[in-house]
């Protein structure tokens, strides 16, 4: 009777957990990629996406206009690589002309045609199906088809990223097949469940619990891809990843988690470590209005100095090597190391106590009481970190935080919870100093929604608001010349208000197998280059 | 005994019902967003969020959630998982095989292999091989299961690759049903299976040890000692009157065969139904978090129930007076 | 024996069990109370750049932890909130299992039936979800109202067992005879059920300690209780669960501590049971 119900066990195990569109044919091992993920893509529809992990499989699926380059520039029109489009140019200011390449062919065998481009900015840009992007795009005044293959995009006005926002907010979908979904069940619709791209890699199946299988196509006009097989394999804990990397279950992870593993990998012959720098940047924000009444400002955060001195009570590198290890570096203002907009002459703040205790004092807060906490009017200076325990790296430099602003006479409350609650009380301003991270786009006009007085009713929930700062962000974005004195002056004032004190621009470190020679992961979308990768059988 | 079990189905029905509405109120107000796992990090506009609780219903005050979640729960439907857009009813169908698989393997040997220790252990008493294997269940119970766990994989199978560290298969195995494909699914079932086994089989084999000695010193297990039968009919006379503790351990651990264990599935990244409820509690996936609760809650009730069946079976003067 | 807790540990102390697993509970509580007198403040961070993950040596014997912290100071300290916790929870939870057991299994009929529903239902929710719907209600919760919480959901199991054990030995002929003589129902329960019903809940009584010291590191990450920089021997071993393999000694010390104060209590408990029963020390 056991031995029974343990076969009905494991055979209901197998028909039940089965995906039925199962067709995969025998692929060798050396060509096929099991890249670890901490969740899977579930809908992978450029209109649906709103996960990184959605995101990274519609960009094997589908491909942009174009793509940006090394420089990861986004303003103006040099610094793109062509992809559906072999070519753009400029009618005038307000209009781009994008010549779509004739090679180009959905996953079904037709051909890619303006009419895909002009019916797919439709669905983005409206904001009852896709309100996010119809934001972003909220500048393009018209996409019309010119023949077959030609798309005439015509702006409002002029500014710098008119190329970027043409490009990379919109992967163009198969008209044929998706115009007679109606938007609101595209989501259910047999075109989800099955998506057919333009991209170097086909759709094969999906395992929910399990794993996500992409093929190579064959016939993509851009080459045929040496990887035939990418397998995206689900692990949501980073100690199994890290164990599924060391037994050779898998060949590659996202993410070294915590980075005191590295080691481990490096020790590995037959692992290589990828660092890829990334648009994510770690801060600790402080709250500038009252946690209880928004209308008043914080008793105690609102005083830029204030926030200058606690600022200058952290020795951010040192913190940066023991949480990240040699994957990231200290920014100045709110920009990546690899944005750019970072401007390489203005070095951060450095640590500097005494500097620190004297801007206390000089705000009135001394340590009357002689209890090693400064105080002011009889009210110790204590402040709440509000902090994820889901995020390892922010509860360690929280930690420090506490450590390094107790030599300062600041006495900082550690408030832990799981990163919902903690996402909850960061978005009803309830904390005084936030331990955020944020993942950034690679333009820098979204900056004007988290610092800017435009973002107070948004997600600038730290409420930083200069006028100033908002104006050179404003002739930042729409500038007819060289966009970068602009910014740099932004972020300039940024950083010497203090708003935040930016702890780290992070580095990705990706592990790789070494018989997978060529690799490209791009900071914009990881995966995304991993059809131009080649393959050593040897190693 | 008939009426005694349409009257104890009845009280079951009644209790499930208390608790799923209790649960429903209880998921619904836990603090946490769980819009905050598709915005994640990324800074998206306050339309787009708007737009996204709209989808899903959560701009509803939570008396006209609940309504439409008990119309649609009559029809057998359970919603939509926010994070995965897809039917709860269907990802609960994908990740019950493997939980089933783990926790009834689970279940099997403690009820067999554990039992049988703690048999063994009680009729030698407080002898060394009581002592040792009392001490080392004991140890094994006392470390944490996911360390444990990890413990396992990191030298089963990272340093000797033994056994695979994860899944139910090999990422690179096609499901053709075959006996290969079955000895693969074994293959992968050790290492979750030794260690939620190691763990829980301490619990059974104390149980059962402790109940065996007393149940040894019973008048009437004596008396048939003194009547002269052998020494297995002893223990089988005694071993039924030490079976009700067991029994009632069976019942509360009932549940382990829907949630495998979270912390063990979490290890192995095995996709069953406790790695499923904890990525929905993690991203306050409410209707996922609904329907596993749901589950769950049924098995708890089930296992009650059993319980108490079993009690009424093995002892019939147990009767409901 | 008289039942008097002098008697009771009298008695114990006769027992080579109950001596040794006393002394080993004796030892851990005194570290736990005079050992953080000799030991390094255990938040403190002495060298952020140096100091971090240092194997166990002179300095610092337990070696130190991912911020570089001294994990002997740490063990000494977290036994205060690790044991306090799971001793007083435990205490609690069998107290309100047992009794609650107790009860349904001797009145049986309707006063059963509603209470064992009610375990039901509480069994069926998860714990998880009511300690985080406290969260919600209760933000900065004291340490006494964690005990009290971990306590008050933590009985549930013990009641069924309980509960059982009285069925059966309800209809044992020893208690038969004393209902038939006229006992008093107090003196049947007190003196022939309870003794009787002890040995499932001194097991789970033993295993339900290691269980509440990790709960309790869980409810941290959580948000609830004990917050950091405070150290307890479950956040101890959450914190290393990464560094199992390059920094083993920062989860072995912890776990090594839970291991032997689960192995201790066991010993006591069962030499109670001995006790209780009167078994032959």
């Amino acid at each position: 009777m056991p031995r029974n119900l343990l076969i009905a066990a494991i055979t209901g195990a197998l028909t039940c957990a089965t995906p039925s569109s199962a067709t995969a044919q025998a692929v060798d091992r050396a060509h096929t990629i099991v890249i670890v993920v901490g969740a899977l893509a579930s809908q992978p529809i450029p209109t649906l996406v709103h996960d990184r992990w959605n995101q990274d499989a519609a960009d094997l699926l589908f491909l942009r206009l174009a793509r940006l380059g090394p420089t990861m520039m986004t303003a103006g029109d040099k610094g793109f690589e062509p992809q559906l489009a072999k070519s753009w140019s400029r009618r005038d200011s307000l209009t781009l002309i994008f010549n779509l390449d004739p090679r180009a062919r959905w996953h079904d065998g037709q051909p890619v045609t303006a009419k895909d481009v002009v019916f797919t900015f439709g669905l983005f840009r409206d904001p009852k199906i896709d309100p996010q992007h119809a934001l972003l795009l909220r500048s393009v005044a018209s996409v019309n088809a010119e023949g077959e293959h030609r798309v005439i995009i015509r702006f409002t006005h002029y500014y710098p990223e008119q190329l970027y926002d043409a490009t990379y907010q919109v992967q163009p979908l198969p008209a044929h097949l998706v115009d007679t979904i109606p938007p609101n069940l595209l989501g259910s619709s047999d075109f989800a469940r099955h998506p057919i791209g333009n991209g170097p890699f086909v759709w094969d199946s999906l395992a929910p619990a399990e794993k996500l299988t992409l093929d190579a196509s064959p016939n993509y006009f851009l080459g045929a891809p040496a990887i035939q097989r990418v397998i995206f394999l689900k692990a949501s804990d980073p100690d199994v990843q890290v164990n599924m990397l060391l037994s050779g279950t898998a060949d590659a992870i996202e993410n070294v988690a915590p980075v005191s593993n590295i080691p481990r990998f490096a020790s590995m012959p037959n692992l290589r470590i990828v660092q890829v720098p990334s648009f994510t940047i770690g801060y600790l924000l402080f709250n500038q209005r009252d946690r209880k009444d928004r209308s008043k400002p914080h008793p105690i955060l609102s005083d830029s100095l204030v926030r200058r001195a606690l600022l200058l009570g952290l020795d951010r590198p040192a913190m940066l090597r023991s949480a990240l290890g040699a994957m990231g570096a200290v920014p100045y203002g709110p920009v990546p190391l690899i944005s750019w907009i970072r401007d390489p002459d203005s070095p951060p703040a450095r640590y500097d106590t005494t500097q620190a205790r004297a801007l206390l004092a000089s705000r009135g807060w001394t340590d009357h009481d002689g209890d090693s906490v400064v105080d002011r009017d009889g009210k110790p200076l204590e402040l709440e970190l509000n902090v994820p325990t889901t995020s390892a790296v922010r509860m360690q430099l929280a930690l420090e935080t506490q450590q390094f602003l107790s030599h300062i006479g600041v006495r900082i409350i550690l408030r832990t919870s799981d990163g919902p609650t903690w996402n909850s009380r960061r978005n009803q301003h309830d904390f005084d100093i936030d331990a955020s991270s944020s993942g950034l786009d690679p333009s820098p006009s979204g900056l004007m929604q988290s610092w800017s007085c435009l973002g107070l009713d948004g997600i600038n929930v730290g409420a930083a608001c200069d006028p100033r700062v908002d104006s050179l962000m404003e002739r930042a974005i729409a500038a007819k010349g060289n966009p970068r004195p602009l910014w740099f002056a932004a972020i300039r004032r940024i950083e010497e208000d203090a708003p935040a004190a930016f702890m780290y621009s992070l580095t990705n470190a990706f592990v790789v197998h070494r018989r997978f020679e060529h690799v490209n992961i791009r900071p914009d979308g990881w995966w995304a280059a991993l059809g131009e990768w080649t393959v050593n059988e040897k190693r | 005994m008939t009426r005694w079990l349409v009257r104890r189905i009845a009280q079951a029905l009644v209790t499930l019902l208390i608790v799923s509405v209790l649960l429903f109120f209880i998921i619904r107000l836990t603090p946490g967003d769980p819009l905050s796992r598709l915005t994640g990090d990324r800074p998206i506009s306050p339309a787009a969020v708007a737009q996204l609780k709209h989808l899903y219903g959560l701009d509803q005050p939570l008396l006209v959630q609940f309504s439409a979640w008990v119309r649609a729960l009559a029809h057998g439907d359970l919603g939509v998982s926010i994070a995965q857009g897809r039917d709860v009813t269907t990802l609960l169908a994908e990740r019950l095989p493997a939980s089933l698989l783990l926790g009834g393997v689970v279940l099997l040997l403690n009820f067999t292999v554990g039992l049988a220790f703690g048999v063994w252990q009680a009729k030698r008493h407080n002898q060394l091989p009581d002592r040792v294997l009392g001490a080392i269940s004991l140890t094994a119970y006392a470390t944490p299961s996911f360390l444990l766990g990890l413990l396992l994989a990191g030298l089963l199978s990272v340093h000797w690759h033994i056994f695979p560290p994860c899944c139910l298969r090999d990422p690179l195995a096609t499901d053709d049903g075959s006996l290969a494909g079955a000895l693969d699914v074994l293959h992968h079932l050790v290492l979750p299976v030794a260690t939620l086994s190691i763990v829980s089989m301490a619990a059974t084999m104390r149980q059962q040890r402790g109940a065996m000695i007393e149940a040894l010193k019973l008048d009437c297990v004596r008396t048939a000692r003194a009547k002269g039968l052998t020494s297995g009919a002893v223990t089988w006379h005694a071993w039924r009157n030490a079976l009700f503790p067991v029994l009632t351990l069976f019942g509360l651990w009932l549940p382990l065969l829907v949630t495998g264990s979270v912390f063990v599935e979490s290890v192995f990244a095995w996709p069953g139904l406790g790695l499923l409820a904890y990525d929905a509690i993690s991203g306050r996936d409410y209707p996922v978090l609904m329907g596993t609760s749901l589950l769950v809650a049924l098995v708890v009730v089930l296992g009650g129930f059993l319980t108490d069946l079993a009690y009424a079976t093995l002892d019939p003067r147990v009767r409901y007076r | 024996m008289r039942l008097t807790a002098h008697g009771v540990l009298r008695d114990l102390w006769q027992r080579p069990k109950g001596r040794a697993g006393l002394v080993v509970l004796a030892v851990i509580v005194l570290l736990s109370l005079a050992g953080p007198a000799f030991v390094q403040d255990p938040a403190a961070i002495p060298d952020l750049e140096h100091g971090r993950f240092l194997a166990p040596g002179a300095a610092h014997f337990f070696g130190t932890d991912y911020v570089g912290r001294d994990v002997l100071a740490r063990v000494i300290w977290g036994s205060r909130i690790s044991l306090g916790v799971s001793a007083l929870s435990v205490l609690l939870a069998m107290t309100a299992g047992t009794a609650v057991g107790l009860v349904a299994g001797y009145l049986g009929g309707w006063a059963d039936a509603a209470i064992m529903r009610f375990v039901d239902a509480a069994l069926a929710v998860p714990r998880l979800f009511l300690l985080l719907l406290l969260v919600a209600v209760w933000e900065h919760i004291p340490l006494v109202a964690l005990i009290i919480v971990i306590g008050a959901t933590g009985w549930f199991g013990t009641a069924r067992m309980v509960r059982g054990e009285v069925l059966r030995l309800r209809e044992q002929d020893y208690v038969r005879a004393a209902e038939a003589l006229g006992g008093r129902r107090r003196r049947i329960i007190f003196h022939h059920l309870l003794p009787n019903t002890l040995g499932p809940v001194v097991v789970t009584a033993t295993l339900a300690i290691g269980d509440v010291i990790l709960v309790e590191a869980g409810l941290s990450f959580l948000g609830l209780g004990v917050q950091p920089p405070t150290a307890s021997w479950g956040s101890m071993i959450q914190d290393a669960k990464s560094t199992l393999f390059t920094a083993p000694w920062t989860g072995a010390f912890p776990g090594l501590a839970i291991v032997l104060t689960v192995l201790a209590v066991n010993l006591v408990g069962e030499a109670l049971q001995d006790s209780l029963t009167h078994s032959p020390a």
